[in-house]
């Protein structure tokens, strides 16, 4: 009989772990706001849904200026015809922003003396809207150079040109009333001489208030070529600042990423104070620009990939097949479902840090990522048990780690976060450290003058179930482990061809 | 000090991945590691089993006038006894850290292909005992062709300094000690030099060109994959041209035909050079153990098939050793 009640106390064991540990830690939480793209205030936005070489890349102009003003030089890979130029619809935008943006989840930590657990949200306010501005470049004129296509599509009238020198178009777009900025010439050269044309756009007034529009639509342009990139040298002409690109790049392979810089995950699953819930474009913000500062300001962020056929927690509802076509997605099928990899790339760019245009591929990576942020609001009622009392004793120990956490990732001074948690409000926050050897010698022993009250629970086995969801909820513990298990296998490779070879 | 060149590599190829693990955020799989290199040590075992099984096999039947052709069962324990069969386990391991460090897959199963292919070809593809491509790369390719799920990440490397001060420092120490760092440097050269006249002739400024030779992953190909001495050819002189051919194929296929992952393309396509230029220009087979027998036997070897002026031979042995 005794392999048996060995057996039946390993799956009761196994039972009480499972059953305690997804209750604490459930993965996805709930979704309570998102860091969109409205937080910055120079961000252009360009959508690209690839499939191998055809491409229908979508530019949104949130340009703040007089229309009339308006004006984009784009270098494209080949002459675009009327037919393969549309106008897209701002609002799908938006939702491909709001779908991917990075996201805060709460929890709310349950009666530790009732196992009865239960999340919630609430819905926070969004952060104000800042301006927000799309790939811009303003020019004047040329000659050597050749229209290779005039149309007007929408309230834009446009240009595609070649040209046989910088000097020339530069001359000719002057001459045609677009403003260039000095030192678009040499720029203009690299683009020439790779046989790129040039994709140039400007508001036909008349047009524009019939139209009856506020803004100005996006530009969407459909082609094919194998090249697969983003000119951004051209929006630095006369700008040293930084200047932010949101890429949405539509897939039916997977992740797509960038092939000429570092492509980093934004941090992302952290545990933070729970007032941060009330100022989460600001953490975002502060958070971006510190991770940003960290990688010496030369990589992109990726912060979202996922299957769009779903989202877990969705800061957003998955765009509808209408929708996706909207986005320029071309290859669904009807009845096939929506077969399409959303990856959100996030690139803040200077002159000096990125001198060369953005490279990106396809891959084959399935792997989903998303920027989520934690919040764990406490238990506030009283607890009476002693598993309610350990539970009340880990609380200053989580906050502080809450805090430092959040003072790492934005750099925001810890005094002034420690202040903003308003701890004083917690009744346990400030129960004293716990002696040293009450780690090792049982309370009850040494303290017969205690409470039974005490005695009693302290002989129940509720107090592991908390030190589990304590474990559960260390942030990140996957990283570690995947350092110690390469350097396993690096020892192990080692230790094989010792014993074998040598 | 470790006695052969290929512990260097495999301990620095082992830094370079807890590196990549510790400080790039990549989708590098510890588990993966661990399955292409079991894939490649038992790969390499199997096959080299059968290798000598086979060639014990002609051997008795050349010997006893049998022409039956039967393992003798009573030999099958000697699969188990290496210094008999002798697979190249060092070769495995560099083999599937370099697909470690280069290849990214979804699925297990694409490392294991991707390592079977690579450990294969190297019995498959040779002539006079000689592979011709290089297992980690055919096993990209191999798996990029072959498979929906894998991939080549040529950005994930960045471009810092350090990082180029680490690879060149270490990597020169390798190709320094199996003395074929004008592989290395004829390749780096070449493509450095037509990058250079493209970004001159196109008008970039020159950080772009700073940029673009400073990718970690065009280091690391350039040090560790074409200067494989195994696959690579003999003579330094059509080693020059090996790596000048693959430097320019690269340069087109990565700027007319905007491949990313276009140095693993030029040198899969161009390795079979290496039996022609080994035909033209002949030189003594280089060998890992510098001292050891098997070295003495493959010049005896080629010096029997291709009689040469002692200086030349000289001069040759001095740029293997």
């Amino acid at each position: 009989m005794k392999p048996f009640r060995i057996l039946l106390s390993c799956i009761l064991a196994l039972v009480i772990f499972i059953s305690f540990t997804p209750n604490a830690w459930a993965f996805c939480g709930f979704y309570v706001a998102k860091a969109d793209s409205k937080l910055y205030n120079k961000a252009s936005q360009v959508v690209i849904a690839k499939d191998d070489k055809r491409t229908i890349l979508t530019m949104a102009n949130d340009y703040q200026g007089d229309v009339k003003d308006f004006a984009i030089v784009v270098p494209v890979p080949v002459v675009l015809q009327k037919e393969q130029v549309k106008i897209g619809d701002a609002k799908v935008i938006e939702r491909l922003d709001a779908f991917s943006a990075p996201r805060l989840v709460e929890y709310f930590d349950s009666d530790p003396c009732q196992q009865v657990y239960y999340d919630g949200a609430i819905p926070v306010p969004q952060s104000a809207p800042a301006a927000n501005e799309s790939l811009r470049q303003e020019r004047k004129t040329s000659l050597g150079v050749t229209v290779e296509a005039q149309f007007n599509v929408g309230e834009y009238e446009i240009l595609v040109l070649s040209a046989k020198e910088s000097d020339g178009l530069e001359t000719w777009l002057k001459q045609n009333g677009y403003r260039m900025p000095s030192g678009a010439s040499s720029l203009l050269q690299p683009y020439i001489r790779q046989q790129m044309k040039f994709f140039v756009a400007k508001v036909n007034i008349a047009e524009f208030n019939k139209s009856g529009y506020q803004n100005l639509r996006p530009l969407m342009i459909a082609y094919e070529s194998p090249k697969f990139m983003l000119p951004i040298r051209l929006g630095m002409i006369n700008s040293t600042s930084e200047q932010d690109l949101i890429v949405y790049v539509l897939s039916p392979k997977g992740q797509a990423e960038v092939t000429n810089y570092r492509t980093v995950k934004v941090p992302s699953g952290d545990e933070i104070p729970v007032f941060v819930k009330n100022e989460f474009g600001d953490f975002y913000k502060s958070m971006f620009q510190n991770a940003y500062s960290k990688e010496d300001r030369k990589v992109a962020f990726l912060e979202y990939a996922w299957d769009m056929g779903s989202c877990d927690p969705c800061s957003a509802d998955p765009l509808t097949p209408e929708e996706l076509k909207k986005a320029g997605v071309f290859w669904l099928k009807p009845n096939e479902g929506s077969n399409a990899f959303i990856t959100r790339i996030h690139v803040r760019y200077t002159r000096d840090k990125f001198p060369e245009d953005l490279m990106f591929q396809e891959t084959a990576n399935r792997e989903q990522f998303q920027g989520r942020y934690v919040l764990r609001h406490p238990f506030k009622g009283s607890t009476t048990c002693q598993a309610g009392a350990e539970y009340q004793k880990s609380l200053p120990a989580r906050f502080e780690r809450e805090a430092q956490t959040l003072s790492s990732l934005t750099g925001w001074n810890l005094p002034s976060i420690r202040q903003k948690m308003n701890l004083a409000e917690y009744p346990s926050t400030s129960v004293s450290p716990t002696p040293f050897w009450e780690t090792i010698w049982d309370k009850q022993s040494n303290s017969q003058t205690q409470t039974t009250d005490v005695a009693q629970s302290n002989s129940q086995p509720q107090t592991t179930q908390v030190a589990l969801s304590e474990d559960a909820s260390t942030s990140n513990p996957w990283k570690g482990m995947y350092i110690l298990l390469a350097l396993l296998a690096i020892l192990g490779s080692i230790a094989i061809y010792v014993m074998f070879v040598l | 000090m470790l006695k052969d060149a290929r512990d260097y590599q495999i301990l620095f190829l082992s830094l370079f991945l807890v590196l990549g693990i510790g400080t790039r955020d990549w989708t590098l799989h510890p588990e993966f590691i661990l399955v292409a290199i079991a894939t490649c040590c038992l790969t390499q075992w199997v096959a080299a089993s059968l290798k000598y099984f086979i060639e014990v096999d002609n051997k008795d039947a050349r010997d006893n006038g049998n022409t039956e052709g039967l393992i003798d069962t009573k030999n099958l324990a000697d699969v188990f006894n290496f210094s008999l069969v002798k697979p190249a386990f060092r070769s495995a391991i560099i083999t599937s850290l370099g697909l470690s460090l280069l290849l990214r897959v979804d699925h297990c199963s694409t490392m294991v292909l991707a390592g079977a292919i690579a450990i294969s070809s190297k019995f498959i593809f040779k002539i006079k005992d000689k592979h011709f491509f290089n297992p980690a790369n055919i096993g990209i390719i191999a798996v990029l062709v072959l498979t929906q799920d894998a991939w080549v990440s040529p950005g994930q490397w960045g471009e810092d300094w350090w990082y180029l001060l680490l690879f060149a420092g270490t990597g020169g120490l390798i190709v320094k000690k199996v003395g074929r760092w004008d592989t290395t440097a004829a390749f780096l050269g070449a493509y450095a030099l037509l990058e250079a006249i493209r970004n001159f002739w196109l008008g970039w400024t020159w950080d772009v060109y700073w940029h673009r030779l400073m990718s970690g992953s065009l280091l690391l190909f350039a040090l560790f994959m074409i200067t494989d001495p195994r696959s690579i050819p003999n003579a330094r002189i059509s080693r020059y041209l090996w790596a000048i051919s693959i430097a320019l194929l690269t340069f087109i296929l990565r700027n007319y035909f905007f491949i990313p992952t276009a140095v693993f393309w030029a040198l899969f396509a161009l390795a079979p050079l290496t039996i022609v230029f080994d035909s033209i220009w002949q030189a003594p087979r280089f060998s890992w153990q510098e001292t050891s027998p098997s070295f003495t036997e493959n010049l005896t070897l080629d010096l029997a098939i291709a009689p040469k002026s002692a200086p030349q031979m000289e001069r040759e042995k001095s740029q293997v050793g």
